[in-house]
Formats: C-alpha cells, structure tokens, sequence
C-alpha cells in the first residue's frame, strides 16, 4: 500500500513542524515573529534525546524539552520587546545560538540511539482500513499534534484571551489602551511558541529519527515560518501546510526507498521547493493581511528600524 | 563624511585592542585570520547593500554556494584552454552573475508576488548546497580522487595568486575594493541616495516618483553578486576544487558581521576580521579540542544578541 504508507508517513514527518508552525502563530499573533523557531526546535530534540536516553523516561523527555524550548524563546523575547532590537536578526541569532549549543552539548550523544515513544492504538479506529493506519496508530505527541490545529483555534476566535492576544498583534497601542499589558502578552506569546517548536523537536527525535545528529531539524524550523505566512495567520490552514511539508517528504523517502532514478540529492530538494511554491502560492491569491505589529516589521526592516508601537 | 571616518577609526581601534587580547591567548596567525576575513566582508557587503534598501537578504549563505558550481562548471568547461589572465576575470563574473542569479530568484518573488526576501533566501540557502552535491557526487565526481565526493582539482590558471610565500591570496585586496566602493557608491553618488530613500520609506519613496521595484531588485542582485564573488574567491583561492561544505556559514557570518556595524561597509572591514579571527580560533579549537565546527556559532550568536540589545535599549532610550 504505497499511498497508505506515503499518508502515515506525511503525519509522522509533518507533525514537527506543525508543532513549530503553530508556536509560531501564537507568536506571530502577539506581534512578535520568531526566526528562532529553528534553534527552539533543536534545543527541544536534544533536551528530549538526552534526557530521555539518561533517565530513559520518555515523559520527562518531553517536559525538559518544553524547557528548553521555553528557555531560548526567551532570549528572544527579552531583546526584541524589552530592546526592542530587529527581530528577524534576532531570532536568526538565536537559532545559531540554539544550532551551535545543540551541536556542541549534543556531540556525545549522535551515535546513540533510544526507544521509541509507545505507539498508542486508539480502539476500533486504529481497525478501520486505511484510515487505521494513517490516522490512529502513533504515539501520544503525534495525537497530541494533530488536535493542535483546531485546539488553537477556539482558543484565538472563542476564548477571551485569544481575543486580547490578537488585539495584541494587530495594535499593542488600542490593547494597551483597554488595560492590557502588550510586553506581558507578547512574552507569553513567545515563550509559548518556543515551547510548542521544542515540543516538534521532541518529537522528531523520539518518534520519527529516534537518534541524533548535529542539525537535526534541516531547516524545519524556518519552514514553520514561512507556513505562517502561508497560512494567512490562520491555524487549521498552517496545519494543512504542514502536512503538505510532511507529505512530500514522506513521499521522497519512499521513492527513494524504492530505487526511482533520480538523484537523491534533487529528491531532498523537494521539501524547500514546494515550501517556496505553496508561498507564491499563497501570495497571488486573496492576500490576507498580517497581524499589523507583524506588518510594521516587514515592511521597514532596513538599518536602525524600531517598531513605534506604545509598549508599557 | 567625518562622522563615518570617525566611526570608522573607532572600530578600527576596537578591533585592535580585541585582537591585541585574543592573539597571544590562541594560537593563531594574522595570515589565517585576513583569509578568512575576505568572505565575510563580501557577504557582510551582501547584506549591508540590500539592507540599505530595507531588505533582508539571509540568502548569503546560498549564493555562495550557488556561485561555487557556475565557477567549477566554468573551469571544467573552459579551465584547460584560457590562461590565468582572461581565465580568472571570467571566473570571477561567474561567480557573480551565479550569486546575483539566486538572489534574483528571492527579488524576483519579492516585486512580482510580494514575497517576503528574508524567507525566500532563507529557503534557498537549503537548495543550493544540494545542487552542489549534486554535481560533486555524481557528473563531477573525480575518479581518481578514491571516490572522494569531489571535483577534478582546478588547473594552476584558474587559482587566484597569493601574496609571495603565504596563503594570503588576492580575495583580500577585491574584498577591501568593494567595501570601498560600496561605502562610496551608497554614500556620495545619487543612485545611493535613491536607495537610502527607498530603505527609509518606500511609500515616500513611490509618491516620489522612484522606481522602487527595481531599486529593490538591483539592490538585492548586487547584494547576490557579491556573495557570489566571495564564493569564487574562496574556491579559486583556498579550496582550488569543489566539493562539499566549503564555506559552511560563512553568509551568516557576514549577515552577523554588517549588522554588527548598522550595515556600513567600512566598519564592516573591521568587524569581519574580528569574526574572522574568532572563527579561526574556533577552527584550532576543534582541532585540537575536538569540538564541533557549528559550536563557534554559540559565541557569534551571543554576540551579535548583546549588540542588538544594546543598540536597540539605546534607540529606545533616545526614542523615549
């Protein structure tokens, strides 16, 4: 069953960077876009990778990940709220901080390898044919992957607080003035998203590689960005985006896999390509509007830019 | 005029005490350490021209390496039949036109569809060092190199000449060329001007009367153009054949390195060499230390944060 094996294969290998992909959202929503998603994703790997093969508890694996995760973001949200600096040179800093430390502290543990995460069958779903398989036999951060999509969206459109975190992104100055703290917000937003990316991280080690090379993530956590935008803001879309990231990578490891005649080299090509293709994509249709904060930051990003916003 | 010299002498002094501290600490040598500096002021100038214009090109890292396979196809095209005196200007065009034709993939977007450039050059730094893989492991692959993923080594005409007995080649004086240049260009003449215009506010800019789209794309095509040209120095004149990782990180190094300085060319001479002598220490570091080559990136992230946090609380203590 190719097709079934190449689906199963695009939610394991998506959900990564659909966890970085909605940290990222959260993030972008506050106002406060995030390059370092990268670098958060890398810490997480680790942070679970080492931990779990230390302790070999999975579970606190995932927590240090989250820590770590939260930890980086960190960094990023200090220097450009409370600094105020360029976020997209900061959050490139901090994925080299977060590529470099990982690498290093991470050396070693690359010829290591761990058990993987418990597959959990879901009862009578993981039998249904074909829907089984692809849907409901993964591990716990997988299930808990693919119901962030439309978690995340209650929370933005039905709750209050999602309704403060986009006032937030779209005019720090009109929450500020309805007796909202816009730094409180975006620190929360940031830290958060962080800790969403290292989550992907987490997985990605412990149910999809279950190993560790310097660099593990290849660029997924800048892909997440560039979903966002994809997405329009939105979360079931950006899911959707990374399942078409995920599917194509699926996709070339099977055809590899199975011997085609094309290099794989131009294979591995694949994933970046489409990502840029679904942004064009995604441009010249009805183009949605970014969260304001957000489009203040793309449009002067030139030397010495700050953004004018009223923070408290 | 005077403000910038004297930006400029200051950085230099900067950069003279810090050096004056870490040289007799590590062992490395000034001749490593001025090799090292020619791609990062041709991929700090990469970033500092576009970034003029506002735009964020990340994409140096790509260009670089895109420019590396036009050179090498070049030199197996050609390499065997031109002697060194058209050979190494030809080479040298290639490795422009080949950067500046990945940039223009990222401004091409940018003014037809909108695409952000930061993004677009981000993803293509992934693509091109497959390309170049491509190529070394498979149609360029040496057969007498034990099955090594590299290519035929460049005949003696197509490697730039060194200064007597060092290994300080030719790249230095072009990278100090352009950055002068560059300085001058965006400086003192109109074009420049135009492009400061652009940076500081398009809209002003389009009511202006300016053709903002293409400042932008030509902008961003010389940005390309320059990270190519340091990639053709780096393989003409240290590796002398293809094959992979050559150069890795070297563009984000040069993003560091012009944002370190607010994206002025001549400060950037001084705070490439200053990255250049830390990423040779970082070399002997592995060497002999036998830490990951990525792990230099630790101290040029906490760098370059430290400054955008302090610039940055400056701007907003101004601001306020």
């Amino acid at each position: 069953m190719l097709l079934e094996d190449v689906l199963a294969g695009t939610v394991r290998s998506g959900i990564s960077v659909l966890y970085a992909a909605e940290g990222e959202l959260i993030s972008e929503r506050s106002g406060v876009i995030n390059l370092g998603m990268e670098g958060c994703m890398l810490t997480g790997a680790l942070a679970a990778f080492a931990t779990a093969s230390a302790t070999g508890s999975l579970l606190l694996g995932v927590l240090a990940a989250a820590g770590g995760g939260a930890l980086l973001a960190l960094v990023h949200a200090v220097v450009v709220i409370t600094c105020r600096a360029n976020q997209l040179a900061s959050g490139l800093a901090v994925s080299f901080l977060g590529l470099g430390l990982t690498s290093w502290l991470g050396a070693p543990y690359v010829s290591q390898s761990i058990s993987p995460l418990n597959r959990v069958n879901i009862p009578v779903l993981s039998a249904v044919p074909f829907a089984g398989p692809v849907l409901f036999q993964h591990d716990v951060l997988t299930y808990m992957g693919l119901a962030l999509g439309p978690l995340i969206w209650l929370f933005l459109y039905r709750t209050r607080a999602g309704l403060i975190l986009r006032a937030t992104g779209e005019d720090g100055a009109v929450a500020f003035a309805y007796g909202h703290s816009p730094t409180l917000v975006r620190y929360l937003a940031v830290v958060f998203g962080g800790m969403l990316a290292a989550l992907g991280g987490a997985q990605l080690v412990l149910a999809y590689t279950l190993n560790w090379v310097e660099n593990i993530t290849v660029g997924r956590g800048f892909v997440a960005v560039a979903l966002v935008i994809f997405a329009g803001w939105e979360p079931l879309r950006a899911t959707v985006g990374a399942f078409v990231f995920g599917g194509s990578l699926a996709l070339q490891l099977r055809l590899q896999a199975r011997g085609v005649d094309v290099s794989p080299f131009l294979l591995n090509m694949a994933p970046y390509v489409l990502t840029l293709a679904i942004l064009v994509i995604a441009s010249r249709g009805r183009a949605r509007r970014p969260p304001g904060e957000i489009r203040a930051v793309f449009g002067t990003s030139g030397p010495g830019s700050t953004r004018s916003a009223v923070d408290a | 005029m005077k403000k910038s010299l004297r930006r400029a002498a200051a950085s230099g002094l900067a950069i003279l005490i810090a050096t004056l501290v870490l040289f007799p600490i590590v062992d490395i040598t000034v001749e490593d350490c001025l090799v090292r500096t020619t791609p990062f002021v041709l991929c700090g100038l990469a970033v500092a021209v576009p970034a003029r214009a506002g735009l964020v090109n990340i994409g140096g890292e790509g260009q670089f390496t895109f420019a590396m396979v036009v050179v090498t196809a070049t030199v197996l095209l050609v390499g065997d039949t031109i002697d060194a005196f058209l050979l190494l200007p030809l080479l040298a065009v290639a490795g422009l036109l080949g950067g500046a034709v990945w940039a223009g993939i990222a401004g091409l977007l940018r003014v037809t569809v909108k695409l952000n450039e930061a993004l677009s050059t981000l993803l293509l730094n992934f693509v091109s060092p497959l390309i170049l893989a491509y190529f070394v492991f498979g149609p360029w692959r040496d057969r007498s190199s034990f099955n090594l993923p590299v290519s035929k080594p460049y005949p003696d005409a197509a490697q730039l000449p060194t200064f007597g007995l060092t290994q300080v080649h030719l790249g230095i004086v072009l990278a100090v060329v352009a950055a002068v240049l560059a300085w001058a260009v965006l400086d003192f003449t109109r074009w420049g001007f135009t492009v400061r215009v652009v940076g500081g506010n398009p809209e002003a800019a389009r009511r202006a009367g300016l053709p903002v789209n293409r400042i932008v794309f030509v902008a961003l095509l010389i940005g390309g153009a320059l990270a190519g040209l340091a990639g053709m120095i780096e393989v003409t004149g240290v590796e002398r054949v293809l094959r992979p990782n050559i150069g890795v990180g070297f563009g984000y190094i040069g993003f560091l390195a012009s944002w370190l300085v607010g994206h002025r060319p001549l400060e950037l001479l001084a705070s490439s060499f200053l990255l250049a002598s830390i990423s040779v220490t970082g070399d002997s570091l592995q060497i002999n230390a036998g830490l990951p080559s990525t792990s230099v990136y630790v101290l040029m992230a906490v760098v370059l944060l430290l400054v955008l946090a302090i610039r940055g609380l400056i701007t907003r203590s101004k601001a306020d």
